[in-house]
Formats: structure tokens, sequence, C-alpha cells
């Protein structure tokens, strides 16, 4: 009886175990992109995998920060008919990108060109960078200059207190230089 | 040692106060980095991403041959454009929000004479993908909604496949564009024409190249 149980128990877990498995199976994230280009028919492999390139380097006009690949607006999806098209025209990858380009700006390609506006985006991080380094060199080089009020007049006092040191030990041992003189001239 | 000591006290303050000024300016670089940043994010919170400058500004409108929407027979070009200023609207019975426009086109049409002209935007229509649109529908469509909300429209170009619509750069509805005499593409705008939007943005431009 409880071997019986103990089968129907672990029974059920692996089914438990394979339904949840199936669903994820069944509602797995196909793209609307994959599912066309199920559809579509490529001359050769090049080509397909051009065309694949291009639908991830596409941005989407419509939507925001998807590319042509990722995205089932009635645009994108022109935008694809659209690559493919021009690729079976004979169109060079470059020539896709310029078509897309010259209708919807720089915004349709996700890799910009170096530009002044842009260069931007490379030269600041570098410059940071570098300011960050210069900054940590002239630190270590003149250490005590960058510590601040409260550190200073601490050394002051140090520094006050050091020359008052000294000066009591010239005091004394200018006293004790008379007196070693007095003591002399009174023994002599 | 007496008359060292002043020297030594002179050089001590002129670095205390070098030391004070640079110790200041350090203090106030967190701040003023802070408030640039401040400034670039509230100009963030009030730029609309959805914004993108057209790439065919100050270029001819695309050569394109397409059907009007109420006769096939009639054929529009580029050349149909050129002779006076216009504005190209493309849009759709489908988008709600070319809905909300029509009212104040039509009265830019009647009112200050402003010739629009309409691109019909159809999104169904995709032969790749087995999927054809019925243009009798859409005419009866077009029709009805014209006849209740107004029809700013001198006629209507049918773009069944969106080929100009591609070409202009149109990635929804409504987008419209100014056209100067010569055929060439003036400005260009997204989303729908209102009164702010027209007074604002808009009749300016217009205003020139109506003349």
């Amino acid at each position: 009886m409880k071997l019986i149980s103990l089968v129907i128990a672990k029974a059920s877990a692996t089914l438990a175990v394979a339904v949840f498995t199936l669903s994820f199976l069944l509602v797995s994230p196909t793209s609307f992109a994959e599912d066309a280009e199920n559809a579509i028919e490529f001359k050769d492999d090049v080509q397909k995998s051009t065309y694949n390139e291009l639908v991830n380097e596409l941005r989407c006009p419509k939507c925001q920060n998807q590319n042509i690949a990722d995205s089932n607006a009635v645009i994108a999806r022109d935008m694809r008919v659209k690559t493919k098209s021009l690729l079976d025209e004979g169109y060079k990858k470059q020539e896709v990108i310029d078509y897309m380009v010259d209708r919807y700006g720089q915004f349709a390609h996700y890799q910009p060109p170096m530009t002044i506006a842009t260069s931007l985006l490379w030269f600041v991080p570098i410059a940071f960078v570098l300011f960050a380094v210069i900054l940590l060199i002239r630190r270590s080089q003149n250490g005590n200059i960058q510590h601040g009020e409260g550190i200073s007049r601490t050394e002051n006092i140090d520094e006050a207190y050091k020359e008052s040191e000294s000066s009591i030990d010239a005091e004394l041992e200018q006293l004790l230089d008379t007196a070693d003189s007095n003591k002399k001239d009174s023994e002599v | 040692m007496t008359d060292k000591k002043p020297k030594e006290n002179e050089i001590k303050e002129d670095y205390k106060s070098f030391a004070a000024k640079r110790s200041y300016a350090i203090m106030f670089l967190p701040l003023i980095t802070f408030i640039v940043l401040c400034g670039f994010l509230l100009k963030g919170l009030f730029s609309d991403p959805t914004e993108r400058e057209s790439a065919l500004i100050n270029k001819p409108v695309p050569s394109f041959s397409l059907p009007d929407l109420n006769d096939a027979s009639i054929i529009h070009t580029e050349k149909t454009l050129i002779g006076e200023a216009v504005i190209i609207n493309v849009w759709g019975t489908w988008c709600v929000t070319c809905k909300y426009e029509l009212p104040y086109l039509t009265k830019l049409r009647e009112e200050y004479g402003v010739k629009i002209v309409g691109v019909y935007y159809d999104q169904n229509h995709a032969p790749a993908f087995g999927e054809i649109a019925d243009v009798i529908e859409i005419r009866q469509d077009v029709k009805e909604m014209l006849a209740q909300l107004g029809n700013p429209y001198q006629y209507n170009i049918l773009d069944l496949d969106r080929t100009l619509s591609l070409n202009l750069g149109i990635s929804g509805a409504p987008e419209s564009f100014l056209i100067d005499k010569n055929g060439t593409i003036i400005m260009h705008h997204m989303g729908d024409i209102n009164e702010r939007v027209w007074r604002t943005k808009l009749a300016p431009v217009w205003n020139e190249i109506a003349l």
C-alpha cells in the first residue's frame, strides 16, 4: 500500500514537471520576425545572413528602442519587406542602410557614424578618465596641499609646538651656558 | 631670528588663502555638477522621444505614381503637387488621432484656404503575408468619416502598399509635410495638427511658402 502511494506520488511529480516544461515551450517567445522569416525564401545563405544582420541593426522609427526584427509595428514589417526586396534587387548591406537612413535619418540605424555630435560619446568618457588620472597623480605629488582646513590647523599646532619647544631648548641651553660660565667664573 | 619670522608667516598666510580658495572650488564642484545634471535631466523630461527630425527637409517630394482613393483611373504623381504650396497629410480611418485633427484641418481649409492633400495610409494591406485590403470598404469608411467630421482634403492619394509613406519616412499616422510650390519639403510634423501646433509651429512657415 505504502509502495503504491509512493509510486503515484513520484509519477504525479514527474507529470507536473513535464507539464511545467511544456507550458514554457508552448509560450516560448517566437518573435514576429521569426514567423515572417520562416515564410521568406532567401536566395542563399549569404543573403539570409545579410538580411538578419540588417533587421537587427535597423531601428524601428515608430517604436522606442527596438530594432525592426523585434517589432511587429506596421512600419517595422514594411521595412523588413523592403529590406528583403532591396537585397533581391542586388543592394549591398551598406546600400540598404543608406536607403533607410535617407528616409528615416540616422535614427533608423543603431550604429551611428562618427560626427561632431556623436564624437562626444567617445571622447567625453576618455577625457573623464584622463582627468581623473591627472588629478590622482597631482594629489599624490603634492600630498598635503589637498588637505582641508582642519588638518592644516593641527599641523600648525604641531609646528608651533615644535617651534616653542626648540626655543625653550635654546633658552635652557643659554641658561645652562650662563650658569656654567658663572660657575667657572666663581671657581676662578 | 626676529626678521626671519614675519617672512615665514607671510608665506604661510599666502599658502593658507590659496589652499582655502582651492578647497572652496572643490567644495562647489559637486554642487555645480549636480545643477548641470539636473538641467540636463529636466530638459529630457520635457523632450518628446518620438520626435525625430525628418531626413527629407529641403528635398523634393519623392517620386510616386499612385491612384486616387475614390477613382483608380486618376493617377497622381509628385508633379501634381507642383504649382502651389500644399500640406501633405498622411492619415487613415483606423487612426484615432487623425479623427481629432479632421475638424481642425477642415477649418484650416475653409477659413484660411490651406490646401491639404491626403495620403491614405492603410495598415492592413500586406500581400507578402496574404493580407489584402478591401478598397471598396476603405472608400466607404472614408466617405462616412469625412461626412461626419469634415473634409479637409483636395483629394486623397491611396498609398495601399505604403511605398510613398516609406519614401517619406512615415512611421505612423498622422504625419504632415509642408510642401512649397516647387514641390520641396519644407517642414515635417508628427502627430495631430491642432490650433496650438498650427499657430506656434506650422503657420509661420506656411505663411511664408504660401505667398
